[in-house]
């Protein structure tokens, strides 16, 4: 389904990814770790299509050319990023931001809009689905919002948009351990044969609640392990420091695996 | 004297035949006592024989180097400039303009009358030049004793801050007797890179008398300044900053308190010109007024074309305690340039009700109560001055005339 | 380049499109402006001799006065001389229906979207049309009349309820209060006259639509709203005119009266031709509208400017009675070359009065925007009470955004909150919105009208969809 081959991202001539191989069939969950300036979010910006990268390589979408896509195709195609900083949008309200995204995204698709009476059902499953409040569809997008609210809207938005691939970009962040239950159950209600997931993290913690089929370890923009959920148990026992170059000091390592 | 500074001197001194005094349509003096204003009178600076009393019990007892300008002349006896700290050279200005020592802040733009006037008559004053770390306060006293030729006073202050020098630099200005008059105190201040500056100016002219200072400041990169204005005395107090960043990363904050009674006028006119990739300023003040004292404040933030990634905050918050005062507030911006995060706010209101609610029912008697939330109130202003004499003088002084 | 620098661009090329001008049989004075235009106009209009006297009385004061040059607005020289003072379609003198009026005339209204015939309204809002300062008809006179409401052009006003114009004309705005204020009361031509009698609320909206056609031709059109005690009427007006390349001159007056417990609500969706990206052409627009409130009554102007080339306007209230209210919502866009200087005065006169300001200035291309405002809280405003804020959106390196506001304050019990706030629309939020499908151009649309919400929200419904798509349509420019 996702098809990455040797992708590199750089910003201003400085490396971040030094050359990303990764293939995600459909219904799979991967879930990609490493410390702190790793290149997480840099893979994930890279797929999801965000200005002031130079990227190379290839990433395809059930054949498609990702990379030749503005970001808004991206979605069009199916691909979904949950940001690990969902952005304030002061005055637009949730309803009617995620009502105008869902119909862009099907008129580019070439189907039906939705009428603003089927939306409140699908809106409402959402909600339900992440313990959000009813006044929730009437405040502005993400604007106020607590840091584990925006993050359940996340989910919520992903949730409406029925993505193909959802690229959650450290969604545990900054969550207690109730809302992280509830984010992860309501990426898990989301998982199906056809939706593929990328889950990006840095902790373990969260792959106790979102079972990955397959766990890759990113270091220093390269992918240096990958194997089944025993990696990430292995991770949770070891730190990083297995994995990272010996020119890296030890602050940095205490960091890592805090 | 050096050419530029006497041709400038030599220009005023022409425009002043033809001077029109500010009115009211002039923005910057809108709420200032035309009337009054048209009855100082101007001249050269001559010695006066009416020497003030001891002024050591007007100004904070400070221990530092002390230099003191009376009607525009620099008063060699009552000043202590034996043993200067290293990197420190304070002059009379006399004396800087002969051996050419004067920075050129180009105080051309300040083309009011009064500014004129003190081009044209401020010859006297003081020259401080730092070029190192000096630890202790350098004091700067002007006094004003209105005269027989002349009822108002002119002198400029020149302060100039080499590469990486700190300082702070204290400016009292007092007036003596109860005749009418004043004083004109135009500072001129350079921040070369890297360096910082505390000015603090301590305003406390009698209240028969009238107080007009002009600070203008010019910043390169990365300096820092930190201006506070404690503006208590004269009958019309008027302090105007003109902060101009010039270099990336440069960085001013203001602040002040006003606390006017009886019929004081008290105006503040800041303007901060971003000029500068990448700088930032504050400006904070607070004002207190009782009787029928007005209070103003004119504060403005301009972003020039280009200086991105501005930085600006500005606030004014003021009390009113009588019937009788009154306050304009003018929180301005003019913004050219993208990429900024401007934000101002302003407020006017009296004491919070709840809080002097929540006073009494503890037991503290009303009046006691609304004493104690107006000093919190002012108070919140010298939060960051470090002498306990400028601390002591300033509680002192307020607490005086509270009584 | 960056994505949004590119938005911008497209932004600054949206074209007008209400610029088409329609070829009616018209009435035009030669220009030039003296005692004898003043006279002309009055006899045009057959007027009684006291409006006669009060015109001349403005024009005497007119030609004494100077054109203020406090606001910041750069406008090039304006030859008073060269304007023509009066223009009106040719048509018949009274109409007795619909059908009667001008079908060139109708068919320009339909092409802007404002259907004359009743029978075709869907909404429930009476409108005047005015063309080039003439009152060409009014619909659903009728129904309005059985509330007692009158809605009627203000030359027909004069004719009809002279007793009621004479009471209040100049008396929010008196003749000398301005330049432009001066000017208009010396030419105006014709305008909207409305009075809601005690203890009605009027059944529908009330809409004035404001069409500058002919060329070389001032507006100059005067409005009078006079609301009895514990009466209520919302009010609304649009504004449209063609695109040509040289300035036209608008100094429109606005007067609203809210007596005892009433309340007035205006609405404003000013669209006037706003120039070509050069900055060549566009209306010169100087408003003054002001209203006085009395007693518990309630003054509310809204407005969403997004037109003229340059836009002078301050809807004021003086808070005169006890308890009395005022509000300003406004949106003002610059974008192209257009300048504005607007905002609000609030005066508190009497006491526990309450106002509240809020202000969207948006600046793009090479727009200059300004909010000037004044609070003055009189010494015996007991207990007034403001809040303002205003906040400004820079879309672009060559536009510029100006806050002065004024607060004067002689009442100890007055609280008085001013706040702004510049901001940016984020790259990263454009970024958001397109990672969930959006085009560029809709996304930004969204976040701007996201801005100016707290103001649409005030608008009636019909008037919020429309400003919407008008703030759309100046984001325009189809991203590929």
């Amino acid at each position: 389904m996702l098809n990455v081959a040797n992708l590199t991202a750089s910003i201003e001539d400085n490396p971040i990814l030094k050359g990303i191989d990764l293939n995600v069939g459909a219904g799979e969950v991967h879930a990609i770790m490493g410390p702190n300036g790793s290149g997480k979010s840099t893979f994930a910006h890279a797929l999801a299509g965000r200005d002031g990268y130079e990227i190379e390589g290839t990433a395809t979408i059930d054949g498609a050319d990702l990379l030749e896509m503005e970001p808004e195709e991206r979605a069009a195609a199916g691909v979904f990023m949950g940001f690990q900083y969902p952005v304030e949008i002061p005055g637009v309200n949730n309803m009617y931001f995620l009502r105008t995204a869902l119909n862009s995204v099907r008129r580019t698709r070439g189907e039906d809009e939705i009428g603003a009476r089927d939306f409140l059902e699908i809106a409402q499953k959402a909600m339900d689905l992440v313990e959000m409040k009813k006044d929730f569809l009437h405040r502005s997008v993400n604007a106020g919002f607590s840091g584990g609210e925006k993050k359940r809207n996340e989910i919520l938005q992903m949730a409406v948009m029925e993505p193909r691939l959802a690229v959650l970009d450290e969604t545990d962040s900054g969550l207690d351990i109730d809302a992280l239950r509830v984010v992860a159950a309501g990426v898990n209600a989301l998982r199906g044969p056809d939706r593929s997931m990328i889950v990006i993290t840095h902790y373990q913690r969260l792959l106790d609640y979102i079972k990955p089929d397959f766990v890759h370890v990113l270091v220093d923009g390269k992918i240096v392990e990958s194997g089944d959920h025993t990696l990430a148990v292995h991770l949770e026992d070891h730190g990083y420091a297995g994995f990272l170059n010996s020119g890296l000091d030890d602050a940095s390592l205490s960091g890592a695996t805090a | 004297m050096s050419g530029t500074v006497s041709a400038l001197r030599a220009e005023a001194l022409e425009l002043v035949e033809s001077l029109h005094l500010p009115t009211k349509r002039d923005e910057a003096w809108r709420y200032a006592p035309h009337k009054t204003l048209s009855e100082l009178t101007f001249g050269p600076a001559t010695a006066t024989d009416a020497l003030p009393t001891d002024i050591d019990d007007q100004v904070p007892a400070l221990d530092g180097p002390r230099i003191v300008i009376v009607n525009g002349v620099v008063d060699a006896t009552r000043s202590q400039l034996g043993s200067l700290p290293a990197g420190v050279q304070m002059v009379s200005l006399d004396d800087a303009d002969q051996s050419e020592q004067r920075s050129e802040v180009d105080a051309k733009a300040a083309d009011d009358a009064f500014s004129i006037l003190n081009r044209a008559y401020g010859d006297g004053g003081a020259f401080l030049q730092i070029d190192g770390q000096p630890t202790e306060t350098i004091h700067i006293v002007d006094i004003a004793v209105p005269g027989e030729t002349q009822n108002a006073s002119a002198s400029r202050v020149v302060i100039d801050m080499a590469v990486g020098s700190s300082a702070t630099v204290v400016e009292t200005r007092i007036g003596s007797g109860d005749a009418f008059g004043g004083s004109n105190v135009c500072t001129e201040i350079s921040l070369a890179a890297n360096a910082s500056l505390e000015h603090i100016i301590l305003q406390d002219l009698p209240s028969t008398q009238v107080h007009l200072g002009r600070v203008d400041v010019v910043q390169a990169a990365e300096s820092n300044l930190r201006a506070r204005l404690f503006n208590l005395g004269s009958d019309y107090g008027r302090v105007a900053y003109h902060v101009h960043l010039n270099g990336e990363g440069a960085h001013a904050d203001l602040s002040g308190l006003y606390f006017g009674f009886g019929t004081q006028t008290l105006d503040q006119q800041i303007t901060v010109v971003h000029d500068a990739k990448d700088c930032t300023s504050r400006q904070s003040y607070r004002g207190v007024l009782d009787d029928s004292s007005t209070g103003v404040w004119n504060g403005g933030v301009d972003v020039r074309k280009g200086a991105d990634g501005t930085d600006s905050e500005q606030s004014n918050d003021n009390l009113l305690l009588s019937r009788q005062a009154d306050v304009n507030t003018m929180p301005r911006l003019e913004i050219l340039a993208d990429e900024v995060s401007c934000q101002h706010g302003a407020t006017v209101g009296q004491l919070d009700d709840e809080a002097l609610y929540y006073m009494r029912s503890r037991g503290i008697p009303k009046d006691e109560a609304s004493r104690l939330l107006i000093k919190g109130f002012a108070d919140q202003t010298m939060d960051d001055i470090e002498s306990d004499a400028i601390r002591t003088w300033i509680t002192e002084r307020l607490g005086h005339d509270d009584a | 380049m960056s994505e949004t620098m590119r938005d911008i661009e497209k932004l600054t090329e949206a074209s007008y499109e209400y610029g088409f001008s329609t070829d009616l049989d018209t009435d035009v004075a030669p220009p030039g402006l003296t005692e004898e235009t003043v006279r002309l106009i009055s006899a045009k209009k057959d007027e009684p001799e006291w409006l006669l006297a009060w015109r001349l009385q403005a024009f005497a004061a007119w030609q004494e006065m100077d054109e203020p040059d406090w606001a910041k607005l750069q406008i090039a020289p304006i030859d008073y001389q060269s304007i023509s003072y009066w223009a009106a379609p040719k048509q018949k003198p009274v109409l007795d229906s619909m059908d009667d009026v001008d079908p060139e005339i109708r068919e320009m209204f339909d092409k802007l979207g404002i259907p004359l015939h009743e029978q075709k309204m869907l909404s429930n809002v009476a409108v005047d049309a005015i063309v080039d300062s003439v009152s060409v008809t009014t619909t659903f006179k009728e129904t309005l009349a059985e509330a007692g409401v009158i809605f009627c052009s203000f030359s027909e006003a004069v004719q009809d309820h002279p007793e009621l114009v004479r009471e209040h004309l100049g008396s929010v705005v008196p003749v000398r209060d301005n330049f432009f204020a001066a000017l208009n009361s010396a030419v105006f031509s014709d305008g909207s006259f409305c009075y809601i009698p005690k203890g009605v609320r009027c059944p529908m909206e009330l809409s004035t639509y404001f069409r500058i056609n002919s060329m070389n031709t001032g507006q100059f059109e005067r409005t009078l709203i006079v609301a009895e005690d514990d009466s209520h009427v919302s009010y609304l007006e649009g504004c449209t005119a063609p695109q040509r390349d040289e300035n036209q001159l608008h100094a429109a007056v606005v007067e609203l009266v809210a007596k005892d417990r009433s309340e007035i609500k205006y609405s404003t969706v000013q669209n006037w031709y706003p120039g070509d990206e050069n900055g060549v052409g566009g209306i010169y627009n100087f408003v003054t509208k002001r209203g006085r409130a009395h007693t518990d009554a309630k003054i509310s102007w809204t407005q969403v400017e997004t037109g003229s080339a340059i836009t002078w306007k301050y809807p004021s209230v003086i808070l005169q009675g006890d308890r009395s209210i005022g509000e300003f919502y406004s949106v003002a866009l610059t974008s192209k070359h257009q300048q504005a200087d607007t905002g609000t005065k609030m005066i508190h006169i009497g006491a526990d009065t309450t106002s509240s300001i809020i202000s969207k200035g948006i600046s793009a291309a090479k727009g200059q925007n300004t909010y000037r405002g004044l609070v003055k809280i009189m010494r015996s405003a007991e207990n007034a009470r403001n809040y303002t804020q205003c906040d400004s959106l820079l879309l672009g390196k060559e536009c510029g955004a100006h806050t002065v506001p004024y607060i004067e304050v002689k009442n100890p019990t007055a609280q008085v909150e001013h706040e702004a706030s510049t901001s940016t629309v984020g790259e990263d939020q454009l970024y958001y919105c397109r990672q969930r499908g959006m085009n560029e151009e809709d996304a930004m649309a969204m976040i701007v009208n996201g801005f100016c919400r707290e103001v649409f929200d005030e608008l009636p419904m019909e008037f919020a969809v429309e400003a919407q798509r008008l703030l759309s349509v100046s984001l325009e420019g189809s991203v590929g």
